[in-house]
């Protein structure tokens, strides 16, 4: 929980609300509180709660733009969870996020630990790794993606070496998906960036002793790197994979605009998005909406509930 | 790994030796792939067309210049020079809009006592982890309605408003880390909230700032669906947009100049990164250690 | 009543009118964003889709009705057709869809039902725009409920664009009135002498489906329904299938990736099917020649084919219905407009365009020719009705034939999955 709870509680815990100064300055503080709060209020009620509450009126009505909606209970529900784009778009996405995330995150964590070792050029490599992580949700790496996946291109060359010829990812059914995760594993700089801040706090004592006491590379990883990051580990976990369920840019130039072929790569987002902007229907894709955002809050409550079990929150760490 | 294969007799000096000519080799092999699709796109836009895909080569072995020459006319009669300002507006005024309101929230997580802060703030992480989606229709249809689209109005007013929850959260994790006795200091001295924001936190929190200015911008710059999402008229197209529109417009006529324009469209978020790498990287660091 | 008051209550009805709306409270009331300046000129939006060739063209013809017409101002926006019937849409429903829009038969009665096409013919009445001298009656084409709702800007047809050297090579010779079965087994050849696919995946076009349905007394659409069964379509797909794993059509797998790029121009078959106005960008993409050949037929006569249109709309709410009625006028009838945009988008659909463009190049030629001997050869039926929804089968079908083309769903399965879709779309 310290994400939500703890941050916030800290500082309250080492300052009273309020100062000596009576009520007056408190409601003086609290004016200043709002006054100072208010773009932030503004984009909230508007921007963020407005919406919400609309696109979860929207979820239980037909509404294709042009006539206003009309109320139609539970339909939108029902006729989604039959729906096959639709369960294959879960199936797409489910797929995606339980490949990539992890992938991308033992990738950087594996190189986070290189890193951490002092030795030179280090900055220059963790600048290097990082860059990807800035430039990949571009367009331009989308379409340097589908080039690289193409028939004859660098990757398929590479696979028919080994006698596998799959005539390139980019039309193969059975394989773009991949050059998605493999897009987003090349990104692994921005959480391997965390890990590496992360690693650089565990305190070396812990090493110098678990190595008196004769513990091996391995062992040391297991016993002491690992339950001192576990703390960061978490955070890329949950971050990576909230990420990763949203994912709509890259599938969309990679596949070419069309989130194929045979709806392959129909990401969650994808189909929302067809569904809204090219359909017109709105109340389908709001439905689909909600219950992303539900399907999100449930993994994040799972991960919540599970750090009690492998997050270790040492004084150190903090 | 390496013990198994080293004789018993070998000096401390020379496995030390052996272990940095490994870990050299490792952190070189992941840079070859990390790079790869980078200098695989500089050497394709020097290509002709039709070598693009089939050529391994990863350089040219003729390099020509006709990729980029023909960005010169722009496509089909827009200049390209308009998408690089227009995606240059939007950054700008969004790391204006991020900067100011970002800052100003920040200020008041951190500094001021006020009641329902605490409420406030999980409020605020909340919508750092709510899927952008959700909003996605109900915000079209306001700015739809309000006859905002086709401007940049829909693409910044978040900024302005500080709805990008996760540089509100660097900013208050850096604000707490100022020295306290900086802002009672400036209290005892009789200096309001105001005061203090503007004199004393905002100049200490520089780093914080620049960090979410740098990374608001490279996020501006990428975006996609926003535009793709709110933007008509070809003149008023940013970047990506104006990619896709190389795509549909000339994609398969004139390949060579699409990966030219696609190289051209990463230089300022390279040049940025290369200027400001260590203020993204710690601040990429922070967010994740102090959550 | 002063001016800043007024521009104050609009911003706040405006802002109100949208939260309501936001919650779907409200009908939307906005306004087209054009607006008349002080000296009388009138700014029109003109929006279309298509490639880099026909944006280029029609700008030009833009600038002829600039000089011919001072007052009028012409703001173009252009992309390609899935994003500009996503613009469309959207834009529409805001009530800010562009003054004037290129449009296509299966759009017709789903934007007529939505109230978004301006009809026509009252300024065809007073005098702004003629509906005279349209060849061929395709006028009708852009008439539903007896309104005139889109002006014909050409006449196109259904066609087989085949690699003339790959047809040449394997000795292959295209006849009017050839069957299905002679068509396959010319494709058979090809494959046998030249070792490439024969065709580039026909089971995915709707608009060839129909003419099939059309030979067999039947059509794609109704009124309001589809115009064939389930079983129909899944025999239809399951023929396809087994020329694709036959290696009669091209591997799926590479016609996808060589996108946008055809398949027939990427040298990977010999014929594709497609409209004849289109066969204009085979020659910049490929390296072969090519040619236009007859739809193949089930009697040995009927094809099937019609002729369609692209066609010019307004939107019913422009706050210049006269200067847009002026502007099509300029478009379709203006003989210089004609020799500019030659076939790009059809055969030019009025006698003076058509009189003022002698085509000089071998494509254009071609598709003159190829029309003229449909014609004489009698085979052009009536355009049967697409409903409202028409937009999303189509691009349901093609999906979905791309499904079955690559092994992913049953042709069963498929044709299933279509009749539901369709069902939705006619409803929506």
């Amino acid at each position: 929980m310290t994400l939500v709870k703890e941050a916030p509680a800290r500082p309250a815990r080492k300052r009273p609300a309020a100062p000596a100064a009576g009520r007056r300055g408190r409601r003086r503080e609290n004016l200043a509180g709002y006054l100072f709060m208010s773009p932030w209020i503004a984009g909230f009620l508007l921007l963020t709660a407005g919406p919400m509450i609309a696109s979860l009126y929207y979820a239980f009505t037909s509404y294709n733009l042009f006539t206003p909606p009309k109320w139609v209970g539970l339909d939108n529900f029902t006729t989604m969870f039959q729906d096959p784009r639709w369960q294959k778009s879960v199936e797409v996405t489910l797929k995606y996020v339980v490949v990539a995330t992890p992938l991308k995150l033992l990738l950087a964590l594996g190189v986070a630990l290189l890193l951490a070792q002092s030795r030179r050029g280090q900055g220059l490599y963790r600048a290097a790794f990082y860059m990807p992580s800035l430039i990949g949700a571009s367009v331009s790496v989308g379409f340097v993606w589908r080039a690289l996946f193409s028939d004859d291109a660098i990757v398929d060359r590479g696979q028919k070496v080994f006698g596998i010829d799959v005539g390139g990812w980019i039309g193969n059914p059975d394989y773009i998906l991949y050059a998605l995760v493999a897009l987003s594993i090349w990104q692994f700089g921005a959480p391997m960036v965390i890990f590496l801040a992360g690693l650089k706090q565990v305190p070396r004592e812990l090493y110098e002793a678990a190595e008196v006491d004769g513990a091996g590379p391995f062992r040391r990883f297991w016993n002491i790197t690992l339950p001192m990051i576990s703390p960061v580990l978490f955070f890329n976990v949950l971050l990576e994979s909230i990420h990763a369920f949203q994912v709509f840019g890259s599938a969309y130039v990679v596949s070419d605009t069309r989130c194929g072929p045979a709806d392959a790569t129909l990401v969650y987002t994808c189909y929302l998005y067809q569904k809204g902007f090219k359909e017109a229907q709105m109340g389908f894709a709001s439905a689909m909406a909600w219950t992303l955002v539900v399907a999100v809050g449930l993994v994040t409550a799972v991960l919540f509930w599970s750090q009690k079990k492998w997050v270790h929150y040492e004084e150190a760490a903090k | 790994m390496t013990s198994a294969t080293t004789p018993a007799v070998r000096t401390a000096k020379e496995r030390r030796r052996l272990g940095s000519l490994a870990w050299h080799a490792g952190a070189l092999a992941v840079l070859a792939v990390v790079l790869y699709p980078v200098v695989w796109v500089i050497g394709a836009s020097f290509k002709p067309s039709k070598d693009i895909i089939a050529s391994l080569d990863l350089l040219p072995t003729e390099p020509v210049w006709s990729n980029f020459s023909g960005l010169a006319d722009g496509i089909s009669g827009i200049s390209i020079g308009s998408f690089f300002w227009n995606s240059l507006m939007y950054a700008v005024l969004a790391v204006v809009g991020v900067v100011v309101s970002s800052s100003l929230t920040a200020y008041a997580f951190a500094k001021i006592g006020f009641a329902g802060r605490n409420l406030l703030f999980t409020l605020m992480i909340g919508t750092l982890l709510l899927p952008y989606h959700v909003l996605l229709i109900p915000q079209y249809v306001l700015f739809r309605n309000l006859e905002l689209t086709d401007t940049l109005v829909p693409l910044v007013a978040g900024k302005f408003l500080a709805t990008e929850a996760f540089f509100v959260f660097l900013m208050v994790q850096f604000m707490r880390g100022l020295p306290r006795e900086l802002d009672e200091a400036a209290k005892l001295d009789g200096c309001g909230h105001l005061r203090t924001y503007w004199s004393i936190v905002l100049p200490l929190s520089r780093p914080a700032i620049i960090t979410s200015a740098i990374f608001t911008f490279i996020n501006a710059w990428n975006d996609f669906m926003g535009p793709l999402i709110y933007l008509n008229t070809p003149e008023k197209y940013t970047v990506s947009l104006g990619l896709m529109m190389f795509r549909d417009q000339e994609g398969v006529s004139n390949y060579g100049s699409m990966i030219a324009m696609s190289l051209v469209a990463l230089v300022p978020v390279i040049a940025f990164f290369m200027a400001f790498q260590r203020y993204l990287i710690d601040g990429m660091a922070t967010s994740g250690l102090k959550g | 009543m002063g001016t800043s008051r007024n521009v104050e209550r609009r911003t706040i009805l405006k802002v109100a009118g949208a939260s309501a709306a936001t919650l779907g409270l409200g009908a939307t009331t906005a306004c087209g964003g054009d607006s008349g300046s002080g000296d009388g000129t009138v700014t029109l939006r003109y929006a279309w889709w298509g490639g880099e060739p026909r944006t280029i063209a029609i700008k030009k013809t833009i600038d002829l009705f600039e000089k011919k017409y001072p007052k009028i101002k012409i703001k173009p926006e252009f992309t390609d057709y899935e994003a500009f019937w996503e613009k469309f849409q959207t834009q529409a429903s805001g009530g800010n869809p562009p003054d004037v829009f290129q449009n296509a038969v299966g759009f017709l009665r789903k934007y007529d039902k939505r109230g978004v096409l301006m009809d026509l013919k009252p300024q065809a009445d007073a005098g702004n725009l003629s509906l005279e001298n349209f060849r061929n009656g395709v006028l009708a084409n852009g008439q539903v409920d007896g309104k005139q709702i889109a002006i014909p800007v050409g006449a196109n047809t259904m066609a087989l664009v085949i690699d003339l050297k790959a047809f040449k090579k394997a000795g292959v010779e295209p006849e009017f009135g050839w069957t299905w079965d002679e068509y396959f087994e010319a494709l058979q050849t090809i494959q046998d002498k030249l070792k490439i696919a024969g065709d580039t995946g026909y089971f995915a076009i709707m608009y060839l489906y129909d003419l099939y349905l059309r030979q067999n007394g039947k059509a794609f659409f109704t009124d309001s329904d589809l115009g064939f069964t389930e079983d129909d379509l899944t025999q239809w797909w399951e023929d396809g299938y087994k020329r694709v794993r036959s290696g009669l059509v091209a591997d799926p797998k590479k016609v996808e990736q060589v996108k946008p790029k055809s398949a027939l121009s990427a040298g990977l078959a010999a014929s594709e099917f497609t409209w004849d106005n289109f066969s204009i960008r085979y020659e910049g993409e490929g390296e072969s020649d090519y040619g236009l050949a007859p739809i193949p037929t089930t009697d040995g006569k009927a094809t099937g084919q019609y002729l369609g249109s692209l066609m010019l709309s307004a939107f019913s709410g422009t706050k210049h219905p006269k200067e847009v009625a002026q502007f099509i006028d300029f478009m379709v009838h203006d003989p210089e407009v004609g020799k500019i945009m030659g076939y790009d988008r059809g055969i030019l659909a009025t006698s003076e365009q058509y009189d003022a463009f002698t085509p000089t190049d071998d494509n254009n030629k071609g598709v003159k020719a190829y029309e003229e001997e449909v014609a004489e050869a009698g085979v052009l039926g009536k355009i049967t009705p697409h409903p409202s929804g028409a937009d999303v089968v189509e691009s349901a079908f093609l999906r979905l034939g791309g499904e079955v083309a690559q092994g992913k769903t049953k042709p069963a399965d498929a044709a299933k999955a279509l009749f539901s879709e369709a069902k939705a779309a006619f409803a929506g």
